[in-house]
């Protein structure tokens, strides 16, 4: 039990500011927590039911105390409804908008202190709130034909801005990536970053979190819950306002270079905090870490049927700080025996157009254990490379459980032999940058 | 080194108090307080505008002159250094003309150092993280190369190592190209000590710049510090 359940998991929900018409803002929230696996309350003050459910006229008619509730009204009402909260609510997230980020201050501070008088945590202002598919609990006032969400998975999405949890979830749904939690926390009068890193340490749906950041208010509470997360699981924040600059006007020279930003990613890299560049890096590095293990080491080592995709991946893994030892010399003599001539055995390997499936699994054997990472590249168009190529990978990662994975473009039978990559835990990319990116997340290296 | 936190905060509470109602302090004011804290700083004289020269001179050619003034923010832009004195005559010069300069309170007269690796530790008061500490190669050219690297104030010595390391450039400091190392635990023990200086929380901003680090010690040349405003 962690105090969050009642957000992430809750066993009751209420929804203040229910509407049937799904036209409006309350009638797409009706809409998506009707789902919920869980006793659901929506809030109205004059219609009886909708579509069936009992509508009850004020959060003060609920016959039990609920664990969450989701208020989607007017800013300037919230004060009000919120102190019907009392004793009905054990946590609020306010979805409306109209405080401190339109200069609503006083606002806010009054919607705040009446969380904290009336003992309930609360989430926003400001706010899409959670998305948890496993209790099929959506708060999210958009429609699903407009956002499509991920299914259900290992992935917990933090995001300070609505926006960007938007984006993100949309992303990895496409990616095919499932997700354990989505939330937004929007201005955070209560709960923030911290807290939630906190439920995401002990949630063992989540295997991989990632979080967008704006702001962190207290930072050294955030370093300090950040770590504790990431001593659990990889943690990957992405950090918007890259070019905020020091005090112009500062007496030192420290003081002009000290930006918030470069603070900022210092400060990630004193406490071994991982630090994506851009929202690409982002799904690269939680495409990979959603799958696989992290391993020790920066030696990789690329196999490809396609010169040009290897040379480009190299390019890719030099930029980022893997390296690329050659292939030592016995392995090289053995892969000689076994191999046409023309196979080129340098790093990358290159197995040429006319590579066969079991040459990448004889190939990777001989090479296993010079290296700590392996970037496999097979482009479909060869006639060599079938679906086989994908249990036949999948054994090799049951010999060695070093990070592996698949750079394979999409087109003829690519997509379908990277779900099948999947499925069996490796990662698929379709451009050999993306799984160089994907590879160096796996191999934690500075 | 062997100086806890609650010492040097101790110290430098004491140098605030001595100083009273200024913000920011004269060059030979902050490198008398660092040396106190066993920074090493070059030998030297201050002679208040209107002052005499000692006689002798305790001091070794050849010799720096520095105009001193809490007005005067940069020293080199408005011509208010003058390196490489080897004799008395030009040191009276030097003396004098930079003692004109607008806003001159004084000159500071140090003995010349030695040419080494120039880095700069500083610290600033970061609106989220509060105090941290900055480490950066290329000393007065940092804001050209801005290779620096910050962490959370104070440091510990194996943190203080690890901020250094922290530096793109910091291959430098461990020999580079037959340049021999530069002694790691001086530099190491003036980042402890800026770190614990911000750290403090009694300052606002502080920058040693350029200190020069050589196989066997280290030198600040140049340094600033600012209290921290009491905002009303």
């Amino acid at each position: 039990m962690h105090p969050l359940d009642i957000l992430f998991s809750p066993r009751s929900v209420a929804l203040v500011g229910a509407s049937p018409d799904e036209g409006k803002l309350g009638g797409v929230a009706f809409r998506n927590l009707r789902a919920f696996r869980g006793k659901f309350y929506p809030v109205a003050p004059t219609v009886g039911d909708i579509d069936g459910v009992p509508v009850f006229r004020s959060i003060a008619d609920i016959p039990e105390t609920v664990d969450l509730s989701v208020i989607l009204r007017p800013a300037p009402e919230i004060p009000a409804i919120l102190a019907e909260h009392a004793g009905k609510a054990r946590c609020a997230v306010i979805v409306s908008a109209g405080f401190a980020e339109t200069g609503q201050t006083g606002l806010q501070e009054e919607v705040a202190r009446i969380g904290r008088e009336l003992g309930i945590r609360i989430l926003g202002p400001n706010c899409l709130g959670v998305f948890s598919p496993a209790r099929r609990l959506d708060t999210f006032f958009l429609p699903t034909d407009r956002l499509k969400r991920p299914k259900q998975g290992n992935v917990a999405v933090v995001s300070q801005s609505g926006a960007l949890l938007m984006c993100l979830l949309e992303a990895l749904a496409e990616a095919g990536q499932g997700v354990s939690r989505g939330v937004n926390y929007g201005n955070a009068v209560d709960l923030d970053a911290p807290d939630i890193y906190d439920y995401l340490a002990g949630d063992a749906q989540s295997r991989v979190a990632v979080s967008y950041l704006e702001s962190v208010g207290d930072g050294r509470r955030y370093v300090e819950a950040a770590r504790a997360l990431s001593r659990k699981k990889p943690l990957l924040v992405l950090k918007a306002g890259k070019g905020e600059g020091g005090q112009t006007a500062a007496y030192s020279h420290t003081g002009r270079l000290a930006g918030r930003y470069e603070v900022f990613s210092s400060v990630m890299r004193q406490f071994g905090i991982r630090e994506v560049g851009d929202f690409d890096e982002l799904l690269d590095a939680t495409h990979a870490l959603a799958m696989q293990s992290g391993g020790a080491g920066k030696r990789a080592c690329i196999i490809t049927d396609a010169g040009g995709l290897g040379v480009l991946a190299a390019d890719e893994c030099s930029c980022i700080g893997l390296e690329l030892p050659a292939v030592p010399e016995d392995a090289q003599q053995r892969l000689r025996s076994i191999f046409p001539p023309f196979y080129a055995l340098g790093n990358p390997v290159d197995l040429t157009g006319q590579v066969r499936d079991d040459q990448y699994l004889a190939a990777l054997r001989e090479v296993r254990d010079s290296y700590d990472g392996f970037l496999v590249i097979a482009h479909t168009g060869v006639a060599g490379v079938t679906p086989r190529i994908a249990p036949l990978l999948v054994q090799f990662r049951s010999e060695c459980d070093k990070p592996l994975v698949v750079c394979m473009p999409k087109g003829g039978i690519g997509g379908k032999v990277g779900r099948l990559l999947e499925k069996g835990g490796i990662p698929a990319y379709s451009t050999p940058e993306h799984a160089a990116r994907g590879l160096r997340a796996l191999l934690q290296c500075e | 080194m062997g100086k806890g936190k609650m010492t040097i905060t101790n110290h430098l509470h004491k140098f605030l108090a001595t100083h009273e109602g200024e913000s920011s302090f004269l060059e030979h004011e902050v490198k008398g307080f660092l040396r106190d804290l066993n920074v090493p700083v070059p030998a030297g004289v201050f002679i208040p505008t209107g002052g005499r020269l000692h006689d002798p001179l305790p001091l070794d050619f050849p010799l720096v002159v520095k105009v001193a003034g809490r007005k005067i923010t940069g020293k080199s832009d408005v011509g208010g250094v003058r390196l490489a004195i080897t004799d008395s005559q030009e040191l009276g010069r030097a003396i004098a003309e930079l003692s004109a300069i607008s806003g001159a309170e004084g000159v500071l007269v140090e003995e010349q150092a030695r040419p080494g690796v120039e880095v700069i530790v500083g610290g600033a008061i970061d609106p989220q993280f509060g105090p941290v500490v900055m480490f950066g190669l290329g000393g007065v050219l940092v804001e050209l190369f801005r290779d620096v690297a910050f962490a959370l104030a104070p440091l510990k010595p194996e943190e203080a190592r690890g901020l250094i390391a922290r530096t793109k450039g910091s291959r430098l400091l461990m020999g580079y190209r037959g340049k021999p190392a530069v002694d790691m635990e001086a530099l190491a023990s003036v980042v402890v000590t800026v770190s614990e200086l911000i750290g403090s929380g009694l300052l606002e901003e502080i920058d040693l710049n350029p200190l020069v680090l050589y196989p066997d010690g280290a030198l600040a040349l140049d340094a600033k510090m600012k209290r921290k405003c009491i905002k009303e």
